[in-house]
């Protein structure tokens, strides 16, 4: 990830789907889907590392 | 028996909700803040309740049912060490390995030279904090993770399946213990969601409090920054575990961002602008937050007395209950007060004593729940304890 890239990455975010997609083949069907999956799985990954820090 | 416990569940969130908007409900609530001590009541060892959290579950129930209380936390025994010797924590003395089994877990703080985040990292931090924390911090902290770049293990591996199953499985059995508390004792869970200020996290758990007091003085600049890339973070953290219902706050624990832990000018260019912004941001959500005052915050009243009127409840710990009426009583509704060591080591005729004085000195209007002033561990007496919960019963009727 560029530079750039981590600057921009918000609370809940570990791996930008943004970033996610371009290692992808052309997504055929529902795009918004995957999206939607893929970040609500990541966000448990960032979950994981702040309530370590935080709760543990 | 279910509609019983049902009602006297719906009459204790009222009472305690009502009192947390600094108003007046039908008698003074009480939530104690009971860790080790339930452990003690219902028979366990520390090393029990710390290990195995359905024993530590089951010891908070048994002490909401058999208590006349109101509200308390789910478990507040809170370190699951299941889940922290799966990652290989490197911070805890856990009970019946590092300290004996009737002694609680004890957070270890490296020294100044080992502290798990170096002087020059601070740009590192401040540019992908969740990457840091990952990349860096983690394998530090852990005996089972590797560093970033170095060959990878079977144990790293493991450590990242079995911490994030245990993980999820621990935050899971909390729906089931809020439930229960509700069903089996009428009690509520008394906060929801977690939260730390970013000075308190460089200190707790990255630089330690030693290495961020002298990074205060030679690069201020880095903390600062450091503090301000955390916020969105610690918001974010914050809200994702906040009460849906919005009737109970978010837990704030506070530690060494005060006087004399830092200089005044310390706490106000680094501790406070960096904690306040968040407080208001939850707050425009609808959300109380709980400033669990841990020590003495006094010297700081005027600056919490800035944030929006009903906003936080006030915990007191060693400061001044009187004072702290005073200066903020009519804004915050406050709750502690009640000496552990007098749970620990008095009469209960000192218990109910003091609980008296508290009462009439800053709880007439409202706006107080009886509470010890710090977490309540295997050290205080159940006679005290219960003194202190008959007593208010008795005496704190509006």
């Amino acid at each position: 990830m560029s530079e750039k890239e981590k600057q921009k990455l918000k609370p809940g975010v570990c791996i930008p789907w943004e970033q996610k997609k371009k290692e992808l083949p052309q997504i055929s069907g529902d795009e918004e889907l995957i999206k939607k999956v893929w970040e609500d799985i990541d966000a448990l990954g960032y979950l994981y590392i702040w309530q370590c820090l935080l709760s543990f | 028996m279910a509609k019983d416990m049902e009602k006297l569940y719906a009459e204790r969130l009222k009472r305690y909700v009502t009192a947390m908007r600094n108003e007046k409900p039908d008698r003074i609530p009480i939530r104690p803040f009971v860790a080790e001590f339930t452990a003690k009541y219902a028979g366990y060892t520390c090393q029990e309740v710390t290990h195995d959290f359905e024993k530590a579950f089951a010891a908070a129930r048994k002490c909401a049912a058999d208590f006349d209380w109101d509200a308390v936390v789910a478990n507040m025994v809170y370190v699951w060490t299941g889940l922290t010797q799966a990652i290989g924590m490197k911070y805890y003395a856990v009970p019946g390995i590092d300290v004996p089994p009737n002694t609680g877990f004890q957070y270890l703080e490296p020294p100044e030279e080992k502290a798990f985040m170096k002087p020059d990292e601070y740009d590192q931090l401040t540019e992908d904090p969740t990457g840091y924390l990952f990349n860096v911090w983690l394998p530090r902290v852990s005996a089972e993770v590797t560093a970033t770049g170095e060959p990878s293990t079977y144990r790293n591996n493991l450590s990242f399946v079995k911490g994030g199953m245990a993980m999820l499985s621990y935050f899971n059995a909390f729906g089931k213990q809020n439930e229960l508390l509700r069903s089996e004792c009428g009690t509520v869970s008394a906060i929801s969601g977690i939260l730390k200020a970013p000075f308190d996290i460089l200190a707790d758990k990255l630089r330690g409090y030693i290495g961020l007091t002298i990074d205060l003085f030679e690069r201020p600049d880095k903390v600062l920054a450091a503090c301000e890339a955390l916020m969105p973070h610690l918001t974010h953290v914050a809200l994702s575990g906040a009460d849906p219902d919005k009737n109970v706050p978010v837990g704030l624990w506070m530690h060494r961002g005060c006087v004399p832990f830092v200089s005044r000018e310390h706490f106000d260019k680094f501790y406070w602008p960096t904690l306040k912004p968040i407080i208001e941001e939850i707050w425009s959500h609808g959300h109380q937050v709980l400033f669990y005052a841990e020590g003495d915050w006094n010297a700081h009243l005027k600056s919490f007395a800035e944030l929006p009127d009903q906003s936080i409840v006030y915990h007191v710990d060693m400061a001044d209950i009187f004072e702290a009426h005073k200066a903020i009583g009519h804004k915050f509704c406050l709750s502690g007060g009640i000496p552990n060591f007098l749970l620990a080591y008095g009469t209960e005729e000192e218990v109910r004593d003091h609980c008296k004085k508290v009462i009439d000195g800053v709880a007439r209007d409202g706006g107080y729940i009886m509470d010890a002033s710090a977490i309540i561990q295997n050290d205080a007496k159940v006679e005290n304890v219960k003194a202190m919960t008959e007593f208010t019963r008795e005496y704190g009727v509006y």
